[in-house]
């Protein structure tokens, strides 16, 4: 069974300081996502979703409890370890793409195998099959101000793929998307998804989350209901 | 292992997509480097040629030079005398040419052409050896000419020239100053030191000097002994002999390694003082860089978030940060080379002179270089390195 746990929350707090203004972000969370389940994390804003993510994805660190990633304890790493974690086995997806502006959609592509270390003939070869898993063939070398916003994300989601991650998050991937163009992003994930690939997005559209297998609904820092989608 | 060439290649990437801000950041490194090279390159080449032209005019380190004068003196009084070098010529032992040298003004007159010549001199016969100047066309006056007082000139080609175009000077008669003379040789072309022209000139057995060029005091005297090792020995013989004959030490001594310990020491202050202005202006655009540099994290925090989200580690974000502050300076020095050669060699080449390139001051300027882009840029990168992730990625410009 522990075979199929890529992520393992027991009990994480996360307490930030708003100036001299103790803030919960997060106040005991528990939760447990196995390989290729797709979860949708819901919930009003404020109510430690982006933390969360934060969180599994290694960005950050909990005020306590536990996180497990792949069952390797991340709280014991330091890091350098957190960011080889970052680096293979998460990839993120952004709701502002966070593509790099200088770069072509093939070089941000392989930014995660640079620093993973691949050589330059390899990541190449990777990144461009990637490109034409998300439909982006013919856009290689386009910098990201000549993409749409829907080619973008795709670009984001090919470079969340690179190193073959255990996870893919995605905070509010489709927030900064016409409709049209977040549904397409959302048939992507499920493609993905269908392939095996394990998903947690975050997002407030009860319309995305429902194309998702499971949704997890968060309020004041806590679960409040996690559920199987119909 | 650490990858320093990626890290290298971003350094690179990034400094190439700002050119116009990389060039600006550096300019304090490029204008450092290039006026270092330019006054040292220009240094070097003054002291080859003055070292070449101090060789080319004394037979070398045997040669002493005697000027009228008390050490240290301000006062122009020419003391020496032709009697004083007849003197010198009987007492200084193992002498091999001794070359006093009368100055005045001289109009020449050929016909109704008339001309003056840059210098008139009255000298010795040794002048063709002492200064290493033979006639190419006729013959140079001999001891007994001079000391016989006959009327016998040898010109340079520059008054050749103007006194008788393309015709041949040997034979024909002129007058100096009024006196008659008989043109017997040519002197081999010498060319310009320092924009003086050195074959306008006109040189007459100094024996006449006090007829034709109203002068019977010498300028300076040139003497030069067999051997090297002769000159200490000489230096006491001619310092003993005039100061017999005059009483008291009016006159001051030169050796050519003297003249040379001079040079050496003028240019290396002056490399010196250019040094330490180098120093400062290097210090000053490593301040420059830092400044960018600051401006640059903070410019960059999303992309330096994004970079860590992916799997950036610490060292990578640092290394990039200080290969792009390495990275600029050193290009900066690079650019101020190639300009400051440019600019010596150009200067140089005005003023007829050879620039030779300074290689240790463009070596020391690489090195310098990478040591303000190294230590400027290690601050910064520390920065940028130890940004949160989070925080980092929440950054809006």
């Amino acid at each position: 069974m522990s075979d199929n746990t890529v992520v393992r929350i027991t009990d994480v707090k996360r307490t930030y300081f708003m100036g001299k203004v103790e803030v919960n972000a997060l106040s005991g969370i528990n939760l447990k996502v196995g390989k290729g389940e797709f979860v949708s994390i819901m919930g009003p804003s404020g109510c430690g979703k982006s933390t969360l993510m934060h969180i599994v994805g290694c960005l950050d660190r909990p005020t306590s409890g536990h996180v497990l990633l792949d069952e390797v304890d991340v709280d014991e790493l330091d890091d350098n370890n957190l960011a080889d974690i970052r680096n293979k086995k998460v990839g993120f997806v952004f709701q502002t793409f966070n593509l790099l502006p200088k770069l072509n959609a093939i070089e941000n592509v392989e930014l995660p195998l640079i620093y993973a270390g691949v050589s330059f003939e390899q990541r190449r070869k990777k990144a461009a099959e990637l490109l034409e898993i998300v439909g982006l063939k013919d856009r290689m070398f386009h910098k990201p101000t000549e993409l749409s916003g829907g080619q973008s994300q795709r670009v984001a989601i090919a470079r969340s793929l690179a190193n073959d991650p255990s996870i893919i998050l995605a905070d509010e991937p489709t927030g900064n998307l016409d409709s049209k163009s977040g549904e397409e992003i959302i048939r992507l994930f499920q493609e993905l998804n269908s392939r095996g690939i394990t998903l947690i997005i975050v997002t407030h559209d009860q319309e995305i989350a429902s194309h998702s297998k499971r949704i997890v609904r968060l309020k004041d820092g806590l679960v409040v209901a996690d559920e199987p989608v119909k | 292992m650490i990858n320093l060439i990626e890290p290298l290649k971003i350094a690179f990437g990034s400094i190439l997509s700002n050119r116009l801000r990389s060039l600006l950041t550096t300019m304090g490194v490029i204008i450092g480097v290039a006026a270092v090279i330019t006054l040292v390159s220009m240094g070097e080449g003054a002291k080859s040629y003055i070292l070449n032209q101090i060789g080319s005019w004394g037979v070398g380190s045997n040669s002493i030079t005697i000027n009228p004068g008390a050490e240290n003196s301000h006062s122009i009084e020419l003391t020496l005398t032709y009697e004083d070098a007849q003197a010198l010529r009987q007492k200084v032992r193992n002498l091999q040419y001794l070359m006093p040298e009368f100055v005045g003004r001289g109009r020449l007159a050929y016909g109704k052409k008339e001309y003056k010549p840059g210098y008139t001199l009255g000298v010795s016969a040794d002048y063709p050896f002492a200064y290493k100047q033979k006639a190419v066309e006729g013959r140079f006056f001999s001891q007994a000419e001079d000391s016989g007082r006959k009327r016998v000139v040898v010109i340079g080609k520059t008054v050749a020239r103007n006194l008788f175009g393309e015709f041949s000077a040997i034979g024909e008669n002129i007058k100096i100053n009024g006196v008659g003379f008989k043109v017997i040789g040519l002197l081999e072309e010498k060319g310009t030191m320092l924009t003086f022209d050195m074959d306008d000139m006109v040189l007459i057995p100094s024996t006449l000097s006090e007829l034709v060029l109203g002068t019977n005091k010498i300028w300076e005297m040139f003497i030069t002994v067999e051997q090297d090792d002769q000159v200490p020995q000489a230096i006491q013989e001619i310092k003993k002999t005039l100061i017999a004959r005059h009483r008291k030490e009016d006159f001051h001594i030169h050796t050519q390694q003297g003249m040379i310990d001079i040079v050496n020491n003028i240019l290396n202050a002056m490399t010196g003082i250019v040094s330490a202005i180098a120093a400062i202006s290097l210090l000053v655009g490593g301040i420059g860089i830092m400044n960018i540099m600051l401006v640059a994290v903070t410019e960059r925090t999303r992309e330096i978030g994004i970079r860590k989200a992916i799997g950036a580690k610490r060292r990578d974000i640092f290394f990039q940060f200080v290969f792009e502050s390495v990275l600029i300076t050193m290009s900066g020095a690079l650019i101020g080379i190639a300009i400051g050669t440019l600019a010596a060699w150009g200067i140089m080449a005005y003023l007829k002179l050879e620039a030779v390139i300074a290689w240790s001051a463009v070596y020391l300027a690489c090195l310098v270089a990478f040591l303000v882009g190294t230590f400027f840029g290690v601050y910064p990168a520390m920065r940028a390195s130890a940004l949160d992730p989070v925080e980092a990625l929440r950054f809006e410009v």
